[in-house]
Formats: structure tokens, sequence, C-alpha cells
């Protein structure tokens, strides 16, 4: 028989701990915000993110794509560690035992409570040994400057350690549709470096589906 | 608390509170009382609702999977504590925000909405049982909020 007293953990039900209003707290006196463990947050207006393309362009030129990506690299790294660190703390699992879709829902909330929009993961080319990340509404892409290519670098990079870290073999992340050139969303194709990066070069040229069907071919 | 209510704090200021304002404030502090004793004769009465319900939910289901009876029963006793809280704060988008969001994809990805109709029927006749009427009233609007979303197929997320 199933017992009611067994199920708890500490007398809790652990659920959505990355629930907006629950998650950031601020404190107006001292002009701090805050997440549920006491942490501190950064608020980052746009006009930041919309000088840090600027700065950097003027700056690096061409090399801001690759200062971009490595900061996310770096970003991501962490990320990850914080991220596992609150789940475990929270869940009292270690993430890796924690059901995946347990995982990727406290991925989602969590992406949506920092502001950095929708973000999903599509499987369909999980056989050829890619994952797609799809992600809706991102500030990185709404304010990036007009291009011909993909602009969401630092995304990349944050995907690219992220699950690299998640895996614990070294991925790659390559972008191939951005909001910014008016995709309904920006697609993130994350895979081993060797077999993703033909996919470089067929970004200003081919659409998702068809950098796909030639990268998994 | 009820959005309404926050609202009405606001005015200070300004004015003071309307007749219909203060009606509406002193008819949440008047059921207040009734609010905190439903709280706690659902507080002190969980486990034991929810193991009769459990007992009665394998009876009913003798061959589903364990598993997801354990995972329906624990959503529902999530659910149960979210209700009384929102029932306590006279708040439904309490519910609707911190919960039904995030509870109704989980529910989705695990398919327990067929285990869950029969719990929630349990549950809700095992309820009737144990509170009294006044008690079971104040709760009754938040659980039939919380378990029609929950039995929802989940509508496609249009926000895109």
């Amino acid at each position: 028989m199933i017992s009611v007293a067994d199920l708890l953990t500490n007398n809790r039900i652990p659920s959505n701990y990355f629930a907006t209003d629950a998650y950031v707290r601020g404190d107006l006196e001292l002009g701090l915000l805050e997440n549920r463990q006491g942490d501190r947050l950064l608020a980052v207006p746009e006009t930041l993110i919309q000088g840090i393309y600027a700065g950097l362009d003027k700056e690096t030129g061409q090399a801001s794509r690759l200062v971009l990506f490595n900061c996310g690299r770096w970003w991501g790294k962490n990320f990850y560690v914080r991220f596992c660190e609150q789940l475990t703390d929270y869940y009292s699992i270690s993430p890796a035992n924690m059901p995946m879709v347990d995982f990727l829902q406290a991925l989602q909330q969590c992406w949506i409570t920092h502001g950095w929009g929708k973000i999903e993961l599509d499987q369909t080319y999980q056989h050829r040994g890619f994952l797609v990340i799809k992600i809706w509404n991102s500030p990185f892409a709404k304010l990036a400057p007009q291009g011909k290519q993909p602009s969401c670098f630092l995304e990349t990079g944050i995907l690219s350690a992220f699950f690299s870290q998640l895996t614990g073999r070294e991925l790659h992340c390559v972008q191939t549709t951005c909001e910014s050139l008016g995709s309904d969303c920006n697609r993130f194709v994350i895979g081993l470096t060797k077999r993703l990066e033909p996919a470089e070069t067929l970004v200003t040229n081919l659409d998702h589906e068809a950098i796909m069907r030639q990268i998994s071919s | 608390m009820h959005p309404q209510l926050e609202t009405i704090f606001d005015e200070a200021e300004n004015r003071y509170l309307k007749p219909e304002e203060l009606s509406l404030l002193g008819e949440y502090v008047d059921s207040l009382p009734q609010r905190l004793e439903a709280y706690r004769s659902l507080r002190d009465r969980e486990l034991k609702i929810m193991q009769s319900v459990a007992d009665q939910l394998q009876l009913e289901l003798p061959q589903a999977n364990i598993e997801m009876l354990e995972r329906s029963i624990k959503n529902a006793l999530l659910m149960l504590r979210y209700c009384a809280m929102g029932m306590l704060l006279n708040d439904e988008a309490f519910v609707q925000e911190r919960l039904l969001g995030w509870l109704s994809q989980t529910i989705q990805v695990y398919d327990t909405r067929s285990i869950d109709a029969v719990l929630y029927r349990l549950l809700n006749q095992r309820l009737k049982q144990a509170l009294n009427p006044r008690h079971l009233a104040l709760l009754g609007s938040m659980l039939l909020l919380a378990q029609n979303a929950l039995q929802q197929p989940a509508i496609a997320d249009t926000r895109h």
C-alpha cells in the first residue's frame, strides 16, 4: 500500500522553485534584487545590452562575435553550477538523478523568470546526434544590431557550455535562425564540434531544415 | 492578498475608502476567522484524508502503475496545500500563478490525467465527510478552479 507520509520529503513536496514571484525578491531600501536563496541578482537594462553590442562592435569589430561567445561560455559554465546547486538544495536530489522531464521543466521556468525568453528542446534530430534548442522572445536577439546572420552569440556560448557540462562532453553550438532576422524563434543546434562545424558556413545561405539535412546526412 | 483588496490600499493619500470598498474589506475580515479555522482543520486532517484517498484509489485502480499513482497523489497534496493558502488569502491568482501553470505541464508530461480524475472524485467525497460544510464551501471554489484547470488538456502556448 502507498503511504502518503512517505511521499513527503521533510513534510514538503517540492514544486516550482523558479516561480517568478517566489524566486525574485527585491529590497527597495537597499536597491537590491535577490533570488530566494539570498544570492544577488543583476538587473540588466536594455540600454546596457545595446551598449555592450555597440561598444564591442566599435572596439573589436568582427571579433565581437567571438568575444560574446566566450563570455557566454563563461556565463553558461557558472550558470550551470548555480542552477544545479539550487536544484539540489530544493529537491534534495542531485540533478544527475532527477528525471529529465523535471530537470527541463525547471530550466524552462528558470529561463522565463530570468527574463531570457521561453526555451524549448526539440529532439527531432537526437538520433542523428544533434539537439535543437528553440528560444522565443530573447532580449539578446531583440536588442541586437541588424545584420545578415544570427546574432545571439552570447546565448550560443551559454548553451554550449551548459550542455557540455550537463553531458560531460565538449559540445559546440551554432545558431541557425534568429528573431533579429525575422524568424519565429531562435534555433540553436548543439552537437560535437567536428560534426557541427560545417553548419557555421551554411548559416548565411540555408534555412534551418536544409542545414539540418546537410549535417545529418 | 486578493488583488481587489490590494489595490484599495494604494489610495490612502487621495481619499477615504468608498462604502463599497470598505464593505469589501469588511467581508474579507469577517470571513477570516472562518478561513483560519478551515485552514487549521484541513492542515490537521491532511495526512488522514489523503491516506484514505490513496487507499481507495489503489482499490479502484488495482492495475495502475504505482509510480503513476504516487505521482498523482503527490500532485494532489500540492494542489490541496496551494488551495488552502489561496483560500486563506482569498486569492485565486496565487493558485493560478504559483501552481497551475507549472503543475498542468507536469501532469501533461506524465499523463496522469485519468488517474487524477478518479483521485479528485475520491478527494472531494472525502473532504465532504471530513470538513464541516462552511469550511468546505470556502475551500471548494479554489479546489474547483484547480481541478478544472488540471483536467483540461494543456492549451498550446500561443505567447511565442
